[in-house]
């Protein structure tokens, strides 16, 4: 899958991942939060972004949600509250697709109905 | 994942047996009931035989030509090397009397999970290739050839048991199905047919260690986060230890307990209950794991992933180890370590340095479960505990079957559930301790494209928890269990909304009053205390 209307067209994969960590920019942020249903990307949604990026790139391992938060100085739900959930989060901010035990121990914390 | 139907359907379940016999009734492998195929990353990870990407829902599962004589190898190798097996092959009498205590059964009403029929699809290929009667009687003596319907069979339902054993707790024999169903899996696993929310953690643990694939740097991390949060609620910078050699006891817990709520919360209550002590003691970034997927795909993986926590104490040179919440992980630790990867003969029998008490139990094992340890700093009165402060909480005990029925954990926990809450309401009779009901999502079923079979096989254990909701008010479900953590939260939101999960030592945290803390205006969640909320009030 390609997400073109970008200077560089940049390369998604099926569930709509970034397939480049390096292909990231705001403007892709913003194309990749219209995908899921998130209108705008307000200064506080990009400095959550780029915290998780930060954290990625220091630990190779996407951050504890909580942690997320706590960094930026926003209350202590504010992923469901400014990204529905932190999958969601980490898809806008660039990672890779986690593997599947991941995204359970995730979705398990929500309602699966 | 297939939508779920809303809970009043779900509950909706029909007892009626098919019309035709079970031997006539082909499986219908149904979306929503089964998890997805192993990938062949994660087999090859594991050097596991025929890896390629395949899919259950395919007719064609890509096995090899000679599927039927590694199978019928595989029966006979088993046979020889486990009296076990043999055994629970030929004393079945199929009376009956484990036919209902199954949670899959009583959730989905389909008699393949009766544990009786589970057993009997591996039996009736037993009787036909290995007994003299099956080979001349056939079908009048319960025996039938194994055909690809049949191992689609036998792939189906041994991936729809948790081998919790409630069953076996019930039969007069003492069969343990789990044991069917592990070698059940294992032989399914000789054709590639495993699931990849098992062989991925597993492959994960082989490669980094830990079942998500946190490398040594994320652990200390993710700790690190967990610390912050530690210092904001009691104003205690706590500093653990890695990989110390000298420490004198390694700890060791499941991953999920370092990266997914509520288990963060259990993790920084064994940081605060350690700080208060001023245990010697070490994490490890090596064995970070005590988990073992390894034993729901061959007890040859699970002795593998196993081995790092010998190793690494060794390599220590610790004096016994420490092992934190979680369920199969003692199932494997407790009833085959010892035997697979010992003897830990360079371990000493483990003696709490607090209250001097020396662990008998574990004289051979050489690791005891953090519940008994803290029970035992309650009973000797070493530890200040402020129950009030989980006053908001009405809390109900979850026996994790691996701990309960497996090793025999239930009055340790409740010792100390009752020593930090006072609120405690124990579930109906039936459904706890030795006949508690499983999760429904054990033994690697926790994944995502499952949640029908998670929710109906989570039923009966929901009912208890709805039961001591609406009759007592309970809002908490408590457990030692890490795959419980993750997988009663969506549970108890389905079937039982308004009830929250979580791990004792959150709540021992929470009552613990450490020395030169501040004054704790919230609980390790960020929710305010009863106390606080009732200074601010009057305020």
């Amino acid at each position: 899958m390609l997400l073109e209307n970008q200077p560089k067209t940049v390369m998604l994969d099926e569930a709509g991942y970034l397939v480049h960590f390096e292909d990231w920019s705001e403007d892709v942020a913003r194309m990749l939060a219209a995908r899921e249903g998130i209108p705008e990307l307000t200064p506080e949604r990009l400095n959550m972004l780029r915290f998780i990026r930060d954290y990625y790139k220091a630990y190779d391992f996407f951050p504890i949600v909580r942690s997320i938060c706590r960094n930026v100085s926003e209350p202590k739900d504010c992923v469901q509250e400014k990204f529905i959930n932190a999958l969601i989060a980490w898809k806008i901010a660039g990672l890779p697709h986690p593997e599947e035990p991941l995204v359970s121990l995730l979705e398990a914390g929500q309602s699966p109905g | 994942m297939a939508k779920l139907p809303k809970p009043e359907e779900l509950a909706k379940v029909d007892y009626t047996p098919p019309k035709t016999s079970w031997m006539d009734t082909p499986v219908v492998i149904k979306e929503g009931m089964f998890c997805h195929g192993a990938k062949t990353k994660s087999l090859q990870t594991l050097g596991f035989p025929n890896a390629r990407d395949w899919r259950p829902m395919d007719a064609d599962w890509k096995l090899p030509e000679n599927w039927k004589e590694i199978l019928l190898n595989g029966i006979a190798d088993r046979l020889k090397k486990y009296r076990s097996f043999q055994l629970f092959m030929d004393i079945c009498v199929r009376c009956g009397a484990c036919a209902d205590k199954c949670h899959f059964f009583i959730g989905t009403g389909d008699p393949k999970n009766m544990p009786v029929l589970r057993a009997e699809l591996i039996r009736s290929v037993y009787r036909k290739e290995f007994t003299l009667a099956g080979k001349i009687f056939g079908k009048m003596a319960g025996a039938r050839e194994l055909t690809l319907d049949v191992l689609k069979e036998w792939w189906y339902y041994f991936f729809q048991c948790t081998e919790c054993r409630r069953c076996s707790v019930f039969c007069p024999y003492g069969i343990d199905q789990a044991e069917i169903t592990i070698i059940g899996r294992e032989l399914l696993n000789e054709l590639g047919l495993n699931i990849d929310w098992i062989a991925g953690p597993a492959s994960a643990c082989y490669m980094k260690g830990n079942h998500l694939g946190l490398e040594p740097h994320t652990i200390v991390g993710n700790l690190e986060y967990m610390l912050d949060d530690i210092e904001t609620i009691t104003g205690k910078r706590i500093k653990p230890t890695f990989n110390r050699k000298g420490a004198e006891i390694l700890f060791v817990t499941p991953s999920g307990d370092l990266f997914a709520d509520p288990g963060t919360y259990t993790a920084m209550g064994y940081l605060m209950l350690f700080e208060e002590l001023g245990l010697d003691y070490t994490w490890s970034t090596y064995a970070s794991e005590g988990g073992n997927f390894g034993f729901f795909t061959t007890n040859e993986l699970a002795k593998r992933l196993n081995s790092k926590i010998y190793n690494e104490a060794k390599r220590l040179g610790v004096k016994w180890i420490l092992g934190g919440e979680c369920g199969h992980m003692w199932r494997v630790l407790s009833q085959y370590m010892d035997t697979w990867n010992g003897p830990a003969d360079f371990l000493e029998v483990p003696k709490s340095p607090i209250t001097g008490t020396v662990f008998d139990h574990a004289k051979s094992m050489k690791m005891i479960h953090v519940a008994e340890f803290t029970a035992d700093l309650i009973k000797n009165n070493k530890l200040k505990l402020d129950p009030k402060r989980n006053d908001h909480l009405t809390v109900t005990w979850h026996d994790s079957c691996n701990t309960a029925r497996g090793m025999g954990l239930l009055e340790e926990p409740r010792y100390v559930l009752k020593s930090v809450v006072n609120n405690f309401h124990e579930m109906p009779e039936d459904t706890i301790r030795e006949k508690t009901f499983c999760c429904g999502s054990g033994s690697g079923l926790n994944a995502s494209e499952d949640m029908d079979l998670r929710m109906k096989g989570g039923f009966p254990r929901a009912n208890a928890v709805k039961f001591v909701h609406e009759h007592h008010g309970v809002n908490m479900l408590a457990n030692v269990c890490a795959i419980d953590r993750a997988s009663l939260k969506p549970l108890m939101d389905y079937w039982v909304p308004g009830v929250g999960v979580c791990g004792l030592h959150e709540l021992v945290a929470n009552a613990l009053v450490m020395t030169g803390e501040k004054e704790r205006t919230t609980d390790l969640r960020g929710e305010p205390l009863p106390s606080a909320q009732a200074k601010e009030e009057k305020a």
